[in-house]
């Protein structure tokens, strides 16, 4: 499972497809986790564009909380945007929605991590 | 080893041929044309005396003898006056006063400078008692030390041999059939003799011949400004080119005038037969049988050119050095690399050697041999192959323990996770007020699935479905230690079921070095009221289904799984059940399950499941049909995640189950 990478000023965009489970979430956690620790910093925020992800299991959720526990120490932020239908309903299920703040659209994750992450994605 | 050698060796001649650049050697030839005009072999030597006589008057450098003459002529005068004797007395007293035709060619032979032959022999001839007529040669430095040397000779009849200029030895050293050395000098006694192309050159040139030491072990032929080397044995690799027909004239067209003698001026004429009645045949290294005379003819040819070929004494060691050195090379790098490179390397190593021996030989005359080397090496390799073959077989074997290890401890944690889970119909088998049933079919490894159900008191029943983040041991080690600090939580805890959850994520918390979470549905339901209260951590909400009701989900409001969050306090939600009213807990192992489409069995499968129960099932009933349903939907597919399924039926309170 290869993550897309996009930048926005102090934001990261990391694309995530497919499905995400006990047999692959050790790779994507450990991809996961090096974005986290050089980007989701001091106020950065790393954003994961899940409109490509069709699954997630509660391995998958781990690695997401567990990129999460290493943002909150860094003082940076992880955000959730473009849930599709059954990962938004395994969310609510699992009750993560509380753990994570989710968007409907990327956009508007970038608009709540600075200004200045919405004003570079609006320009490309 | 030898005969790989000689292989090479041969190869190389073939693929580098000596060029004939030189016609300097003539070969008068004693053909099936000269035996058929003037009778069969031996012919009287008279005949051969005008042979020679004829040849010699073309004045070419030397005529060498490739004939051997070592008994008296049967047809000499004296002889036939013998046999006439008493038949013939006149005819006799006249043939008597003849000279014998030994003598002619012994004469013939002086008109010339020319060379007869010795041959070495290992047993003494009486008839050869003294050491042969030999040139005087010079040995610097002992270099003549380790000369072959023959106890025996063969040599012409005295007669003859007086008219020589100079002798040469016939021996050829047949290796498997194969003319590849030849005995350049060797030792009679006191003398020394050296090969009849050597002499031929050297009488030639009346030069005297000096043997010195040369570098590398070898010796050196030295006459006139010629060098011819030597193994110190005196034995030579010769370098063959082409037979070549036009070396060869005829004896017919010399005894008969047709051929122009002059021709031969300042030749070395070899004068040998080729007539197949007498056969003297050989095989070069190039595949060539050739009669004996043409050996002898390239010999001369190979010396007046200056291209010979030597194998210093010190080849073996070189050889020796070089296969040292290959296989420490492979042997460093082999274990470095993989069998394709490995191969790769050998093969190019190999062709290395080969290529430097080539050039050795073709452009020094060197005779390096890389055979063994070659050989050495693949040894090398084969065997460190094999070894790295047999380590490899033994980690593969290791891992297959090791996996079957694994496998066992899995099935052990695997049993012993099942046998933490009650069996409900042992626990409810005299309870009336409640049906329960469950059941868990674990994936393919030890899941983190676990349900529980006991009485806090006489009257409320608590039970809980749990699902526990990641596989394997790690999870189920850590689902038995949840599944006990939940039992603790719930029998102690005074308050609501969220307070349950609660104290139960405080507790472990404290032992979580993993942060795994868990996903948890408990409830309490007061038997006697058909009071239910639950309390959701993440987990699959629970179904619930009311006689000729239709199913529904209790989507009541809950929190996140267990130690998801670190201060989170859980609020429970309550619901008052009719009676026969049944409840439906469920892991998300049926929900997630997958068709080989790739499809989840979904809420929707489940509600649908669920609804086609009918009025009245037991809650056996119920999780068999929710079990099969899921099976029969991912049929082919494997179950990926724990599938856990418990079911609650709540009959009414005891008092009023008098009539049931």
């Amino acid at each position: 499972m290869a993550l897309q990478v996009r930048s926005y000023a102090n934001a990261l965009v990391l694309g995530v497809a497919g499905r995400l489970d006990q047999d692959n979430c050790e790779a994507f956690r450990a991809d996961l986790m090096v974005h986290v620790e050089r980007s989701a910093h001091d106020g950065g925020a790393v954003i994961l564009d899940l409109r490509g992800l069709e699954y997630i299991s509660s391995a998958g959720l781990r690695c997401f909380l567990l990129a999460s526990r290493q943002a909150k120490a860094q003082h940076g932020r992880i955000f959730m945007a473009a849930l599709q239908p059954m990962v938004a309903e395994i969310f609510e299920i699992s009750h993560f929605n509380m753990v994570f703040q989710v968007f409907p659209t990327v956009r508007e994750a970038l608009a709540a991590a600075s200004s200045e992450a919405a004003a570079a994605f609006d320009l490309t | 080893m030898e005969r790989l050698r000689s292989f090479v060796f041969d190869g190389w001649q073939r693929l580098m041929p000596r060029d004939r650049v030189s016609d300097q050697v003539v070969v008068v030839d004693i053909d099936e044309r000269a035996l058929a005009i003037h009778g069969q072999w031996p012919w009287p030597r008279d005949r051969v005396a005008d042979l020679v006589s004829r040849i010699a008057k073309a004045r070419p450098l030397v005529i060498g003898m490739d004939i051997f003459f070592p008994e008296p002529d049967r047809y000499s005068p004296a002889v036939l006056a013998a046999r006439l004797e008493g038949k013939a007395p006149e005819i006799a007293a006249r043939l008597k006063g003849m000279p014998s035709n030994d003598d002619m060619l012994g004469t013939a032979l002086a008109e010339v400078p020319s060379v007869l032959g010795v041959a070495g022999l290992e047993t003494r001839d009486a008839r050869f008692a003294g050491p042969p007529r030999a040139p005087p040669v010079r040995f610097l430095d002992g270099a003549g030390d380790g000369l072959r040397a023959f106890p025996g000779h063969l040599r012409n009849v005295p007669e003859i041999d007086a008219g020589a200029a100079g002798h040469g030895l016939y021996s050829l050293d047949l290796e498997g059939g194969v003319a590849r050395r030849l005995q350049l000098i060797a030792r009679f006694d006191e003398a020394a003799v050296p090969t009849l192309a050597v002499e031929m050159i050297r009488v030639a040139l009346q030069a005297p011949l000096t043997v010195a030491r040369a570098p590398g072990g070898t010796i050196e032929l030295r006459f006139g400004d010629y060098a011819v080397p030597a193994q110190s044995d005196g034995r030579a690799y010769v370098r063959y080119g082409h037979s070549d027909r036009s070396r060869f004239v005829s004896a017919a067209g010399i005894l008969d005038g047709s051929f122009d003698v002059s021709q031969l001026e300042g030749k070395l004429v070899v004068i040998g037969f080729t007539g197949l009645g007498l056969v003297d045949l050989v095989t070069t290294p190039l595949g060539e049988t050739v009669f004996g005379v043409e050996n002898h003819a390239q010999t001369a040819e190979a010396i007046l050119e200056g291209s010979f070929l030597r194998r210093i004494d010190l080849a073996p060691n070189i050889e020796a050095a070089l296969l040292v050195a290959f296989g420490l090379g492979l042997f460093v790098l082999v274990p470095r690399s993989n069998a394709q490179r490995s191969a790769a390397l050998l093969a190019a190593g190999i062709a290395v050697l080969l290529g430097a021996g080539a050039l050795a030989f073709r452009y020094a005359g060197l005779l390096f041999d890389p055979v063994g080397p070659a050989l050495g090496a693949m040894a090398v390799f084969g065997v460190m192959q094999a070894g790295s073959l047999a380590e490899a077989q033994r980690q593969r074997q290791q891992l297959r323990e090791q996996a079957a290890r694994m496998a066992g401890e899995l099935d052990a944690a695997k049993r012993i996770q099942m046998g933490l889970l009650p069996d409900p119909r042992d626990i409810f088998a005299g309870e009336r007020r409640v049906d329960v049933a469950a059941i868990l079919e674990p994936a393919r490894t030890v899941g983190g699935d676990f349900y529980d159900c006991f009485m806090l008191d006489d009257r409320r029943f608590f039970f809980v479905v749990a699902d526990v983040s990641g596989k394997g041991l790690p999870a189920s080690l850590f689902m038995a230690s949840v599944k006990s600090i939940l039992k603790s939580a719930a029998l102690t805890v005074e308050g609501s079921v969220g307070a349950v959850l609660t104290r139960a994520q405080d507790e472990i918390r404290r032992e979580n070095p993993e942060s795994l979470f868990v996903t948890a549905m408990a409830a309490v339901l007061d038997l006697e009221s058909g009071e239910l209260e639950f309390a959701n951590a993440g987990h699959e909400p629970v179904w619930s289904h009311r006689p000729r009701g239709r199913a529904e989900r209790l989507d009541a409001s809950g929190g996140p799984p267990l130690c998801v969050l670190d201060a989170y306090s859980y609020p429970s939600a309550r619901r008052a059940l009719a009676r026969g009213e049944w409840l439906f807990a469920l892991s998300d192992g049926a929900t997630e399950a997958m068709n080989m489409a790739r499809q989840f069995f979904g809420s929707e499968r489940l509600r649908t499941s669920l609804d086609w129960l009918g009025d009245d099932p037991d809650a056996a009933a119920i999780v068999t049909r929710v079990r099969d349903d899921v099976l029969r939907f991912s049929a082919g597919a494997e179950l990926a995640d724990d599938l856990t399924l418990l079911a609650v039926r709540w009959n009414g309170p005891e008092g009023e189950l008098s009539g049931r």
